[in-house]
């Protein structure tokens, strides 16, 4: 069963055409990570997906099979249903800690108070921030803001995750925390997305690996083969440059 | 010349304290209603809808244009000729629709400058627009107006001594009374002055305090 399936999907920004008809799939419990040049559409596809970008008419974005139409279906409903992790964190910074994780939940799914707790405190307890839940988002470092995003999305439950670059803003010596707990969510079973940097995370945890230029997918597999023995010019190009620097 | 001060301070103290009274309540109501304008205008003016647009600009644009004194005597005239208010409401109503336009633009400016980020990160956790506008981008937009809108508070506080020229019996109508009355305009408007300039001290640690209040992270890492 795919959970999220795109078919000859297209994005243009005015005349910039910045996706050029990307077949991507994702089945249940796969772990799917796009790697490219930056500018090569990586984000703007993750984008699409929930539909934080509207894909050019004609484009398809399936959930569980089902079509999203932007003008038929509640795209709030549809976002519900996946969770999206940014580079810049966008933590609340009017709420602290477990007011950011219950915002949605009891505001979007009208969960109660008690419940809601109950689950960003579990969810604080997985991301290894028992004690954070009082604290402001300023009073965070870069690492422990991420997880703390990261509980947020989770705490809606989606059947997918999506993470944008989640690693990119952060102090090299706090990637590691925020990474460990993305590779428990995967070993868990959750069904992701991610457009990252990171090579080493992406050969070590991804079932399979994307390779975007241009607006395009040129290449796909499995990890190993796909870092021992990248076929196209431009994957091998690319790997050349980010593995070395 | 300080015990002529003394003197006028003490002949006046019962007729300030009152006139003190009307220029707080001029000041309360005409702000009140300011922000309630001023909040439905910068929603108008961020609107996608042209029309919208176009009344918020033509409101913020006359009222900007011209000087209180002539809005307020054009509307206290217009008015009046329609509806019977009072001079105390006819004051009001002008004051706040003059510092409306300027709340306006302290809201618009305050939404907009929220991270759009903000706005995305709601949206994907599935909140509406308009949940999204009410429970993360308000609260913080409103946070950010506090000095902006202290500073236009503290102007609406002073701006309330021109409805004296409607006939209302507020600090600077009573200091005009009062100097004609003792032929000491000097010491007089220094008493006045004082009034206004220990209101506005008041109110500036009140505005502080509040922006404290509202912002308990800002508290918590200090």
């Amino acid at each position: 069963m795919n959970v999220i399936e795109t078919r000859n999907l297209h994005k243009h920004f005015g005349e910039l055409h910045v996706l050029k008809g990307i077949d991507l799939t994702v089945a249940e419990g796969e772990v799917v990570v796009i790697i490219g040049p930056s500018g090569s559409g990586k984000s703007t596809l993750l984008r699409c997906l929930n539909f934080l970008e509207f894909p050019d008419e004609g484009s398809e974005v399936l959930l569980d099979g089902e079509p999203i139409d932007p003008a038929s279906n509640n795209l709030d409903k549809v976002r519900e249903r996946m969770g999206m992790v940014f580079q810049h964190f966008y933590l609340f910074p009017h709420k602290n800690v477990l007011n950011n994780i219950t915002i949605a939940p009891e505001n979007v799914k009208g969960m109660t108070r008690a419940k809601a707790k109950e689950i960003a405190r579990d969810l604080l307890g997985k991301v290894g921030l028992p004690d954070k839940e009082k604290a402001w988002p300023s009073q965070l470092s870069g690492g422990q803001k991420q997880r703390v995003a990261i509980a947020r999305a989770l705490a809606m439950d989606p059947e997918i995750m999506l993470f944008d670059e989640v690693t990119s803003a952060l102090d090299p010596e706090l990637v590691a925390e925020v990474l460990q707990v993305i590779q428990d969510l995967a070993a868990g079973g959750m069904t992701m997305v991610m457009v990252t940097h990171e090579m080493g995370f992406a050969r070590e945890v991804a079932d399979r690996v994307i390779m975007m230029d241009d607006g395009m997918i040129i290449e796909e597999g499995e990890p190993a083969a796909f870092f021992a023995n990248p076929t196209e010019e431009r994957t091998k190009t690319f790997l050349g440059q980010v593995l070395h620097a | 010349m300080l015990s002529s001060l003394s003197q006028v301070v003490d002949m006046h103290f019962f007729a300030f304290l009152r006139a003190t009274g009307v220029t707080l309540q001029l000041t309360a109501v005409s702000l009140a209603l300011a922000v309630v304008i001023g909040l439905a205008f910068a929603f108008l003016k961020l609107s996608r809808n042209p029309i919208a647009n176009l009344l918020a600009n033509a409101y913020i644009g006359v009222v900007r244009g011209t000087p209180l004194i002539v809005l307020l005597m054009f509307l206290y005239f217009g008015i009046s000729s329609i509806v019977v208010l009072t001079s105390f409401w006819a004051g009001s109503f002008a004051l706040a629709i003059h510092a409306g336009a300027y709340v306006a633009e302290i809201f618009r400016g305050t939404i907009q400058s929220i991270d759009h980020g903000q706005h995305e990160a709601a949206r994907s956790l599935g909140m509406s627009r308009r949940l999204s506008m009410r429970l993360i981008i308000l609260p913080q937009a409103f946070r950010r107006a506090i000095p902006p809108l202290g500073n236009q508070f503290i102007i609406g506080l002073k701006d309330s001594s021109l409805v004296a020229f409607l006939g209302v019996s507020e600090i600077y109508s009573t200091a005009m009374t009062a100097a004609a009355a003792n032929f000491r305009p000097f010491e007089t408007y220094l008493v006045a002055g004082l009034y206004y300039l220990v209101l506005v001290l008041i109110f500036t640690v009140l505005v502080n305090r509040l922006e404290l209040k509202l912002t308990p992270d800002r508290r918590a890492a200090a």
